[in-house]
């Protein structure tokens, strides 16, 4: 599809250039390549070692679910598809919030909103970035546990639905809360609430039925536990029941994180 | 009116506190030209750069560039304005080529021309020394040269520059003022924030000055200076402590700032104010003096109430006729 251009040019005396503004999917794609770029780029100094403490938290959660018992197979299957979900959100949803707030405090966000891109395809960038960061951490507790454990997990297709659907979602809803707080301790307790949430009030390492009743029912339309569902559905598809609901759950979720980003996003104060 | 160029009308923004940083802004920057916006610190002039870029909405009021309205598309307004925030770039992780490349890649230009035209301003900048530096080892005014490279890259209808000048070493200033007025011939409009009077009154083909939010005065800088022609400025540097003494009748208005005193005076009491000030220095109560014509910052000081931080202010600054004098 070609992108629409409503035109406009300056009359300058001279050689006056001609400025365009332009719309369309042509530019929407440009947009998310170069911004890719951009936020590949600016992390490029830190990437390594946040990769490098992720794949050692995924491992190190690994090996460590297994020094409190002797777990039983379907136990460490259990722990470890959990603790890879873990690994994985808490990038978008705990450290992409603070990095938003340091581009804030910064003066950096001021320069990089009035680039002339997309915000959606901005938002893409930073939850492609996100995922891929997200990744190694949730592939090394995987691999640490199917050998430590001798588990046989399946890596299907779906496998990579699932982490798609769950990082983009927890990477869309940390980058609303990043951009909608305006006060930084706000955005950091707030993500620090997250990730005490996540992983320690969230059916994610441990079965719904083991929270109160109440506090189970609202998991079911919390993205948490679902994340879980979908990614432990792809890796032992015959723990979880539920993973229609939970696809659905997550669904609905990601379309409400766009919109929610795209009115974020949009506004001006 | 023509559709070309940029138009602000009745720009007034009251943010939810109650503060009022602008207040019926009216002002213009045709294509090709360099507009200085000047004022002091809280003046409303970043507030009012904001709202042309669309990260802040008027209060009322309409901004146009180029025949689009701004305020009901603020995605035009990204694509039509370059800017360079007065904040700090996002660039230490890049090396200075490729955060100019980049940038100019996202507003839109192809890979070979904005190479060629990074590699121009690294050139015309002469930066090429750091050109392959990250960013995170530039000093402050190395990066502000990168940011403004980053901005001229592929340049929009309206360029904004907030304190392009900043930190920047002397004779570099002299290159990226040079390269300003390069942009101003592409065609580009060019809106210039500074406080610097000094070095806005020398490369601005018009201005704006905005105290409290208000527009108090818009001309070209000979224009503004017409109704002080017949004015001198008589600027006596007292040593560190010392009050300003009981001034002459003759003296029209001052301002002490630190130890300056900057005051106006008709011509024709030239001779009485040099006696003075040689006095005062004879005395031991004033360092040194300068009597030099009224100059662009004299007109800031009326009417803002403040001193510009041009920093090549004071008794020494060339280009002007000045009698000078100073302690022994």
């Amino acid at each position: 599809m070609s992108a629409a251009t409503t035109g406009t040019a300056s009359t300058a005396a001279g050689a006056a250039p001609a400025f365009a503004v332009r719309k369309g999917v042509r530019r929407w794609l440009h947009g998310y390549r170069v911004m890719l770029r951009w936020e590949l780029g600016s992390l490029r100094l830190q990437v390594p070692l946040i990769v490098a403490i992720q794949i050692l938290a995924g491992a190190g959660f690994a090996v460590g679910i297994g020094l409190y018992r002797q777990l039983p197979r379907s136990d460490a299957m259990y722990l470890a598809s959990g603790t890879a979900v873990i690994t994985l959100v808490l990038i978008g949803m705990v450290l992409e919030p603070q990095l938003i707030t340091q581009q804030k405090t910064s003066g950096a966000y001021e320069f990089l909103w009035s680039l002339p891109l997309p915000r959606t395809a901005a938002a893409a960038a930073w939850a492609t970035m996100a995922t891929l960061i997200g990744l190694p951490g949730m592939a090394a507790a995987v691999a640490v546990a199917a050998w430590r454990y001798h588990l046989a997990f399946h890596y299907g297709p779906s496998l990579a639905a699932a982490v798609l659907l769950t990082a983009a979602t927890a990477s869309l809803i940390g980058y609303a809360l990043g951009h909608a707080i305006g006060n930084s301790l706000v955005t950091m307790a707030a993500t620090q609430f997250l990730s005490f949430g996540i992983m320690g009030f969230s059916p994610v390492n441990f079965p719904a039925d083991r929270l109160p009743a109440w506090l189970a029912h609202v998991h079911e339309w919390l993205p948490f536990g679902s994340m879980a569902t979908v990614v432990r559905g792809s890796l032992a598809p015959d723990m979880v029941t539920g993973v229609g609901h939970a696809y659905a759950v997550l669904v609905c979720w990601l379309v409400g994180m766009i919109v929610v980003n795209a009115v974020v996003l949009g506004r001006r104060g | 009116m023509s559709a070309a160029g940029f138009r602000a009308e009745a720009v007034t923004k009251v943010h939810r506190n109650g503060t009022r940083a602008n207040d019926g802004i009216t002002l213009s920057v045709e294509p090709g030209e360099v507009f200085g916006l000047l004022g002091p610190n809280g003046a409303g002039k970043t507030t009012l750069v904001k709202q042309i870029i669309g990260l802040l909405r008027p209060t009322s009021g309409r901004l146009w560039l180029d025949g689009h309205d701004l305020v009901a598309d603020p995605d035009a307004a990204r694509q039509l304005c370059s800017y360079l925030p007065q904040a700090r770039l996002p660039i230490d992780p890049f090396r200075v080529h490729e955060a100019i490349e980049l940038t100019g890649r996202i507003r839109g230009g192809r890979g070979p021309a904005v190479r060629r035209r990074t590699a121009e301003l690294i050139d015309a900048l002469d930066i090429g020394t750091w050109r392959d530096t990250l960013g995170v080892k530039l000093s402050g005014g190395v990066k502000r040269l990168v940011g403004f490279a980053m901005a001229t890259v592929m340049p929009g209808a309206l360029v904004i520059l907030d304190e392009p000048t900043n930190d920047v070493d002397p004779l570099r200033r002299r290159l990226l003022w040079e390269a300003i007025r390069q942009v101003g011939h592409s065609g580009a409009g060019v809106l210039l924030v500074t406080h610097n009077v000094l070095e806005a009154e020398r490369s601005v083909d018009r201005l704006a000055i905005i105290d409290s939010g208000k527009l108090v005065a818009e001309g070209t800088p000979s224009a503004l200076k017409s109704d002080d022609r017949e004015h001198l400025r008589l600027q006596v540097m007292f040593p560190p402590g010392h009050q300003t003494p009981e001034l002459p009748e003759w003296v029209r208005a001052s301002t002490r700032v630190g130890n300056n005193l900057l005051t106006a005076i008709d011509e024709k009491d030239a001779a009485a104010a040099l006696a003075w000030a040689r006095a005062l220095v004879a005395d031991g109560a004033a360092e040194e003096y300068a009597l030099t014509a009224t100059t662009l910052e004299d007109i800031y000081i009326r009417l803002t109430g403040r001193q510009s931080n041009g920093d090549d202010a004071g008794p020494d600054d060339a280009g002007r006729d000045t009698v000078a004098g100073a302690a022994r």
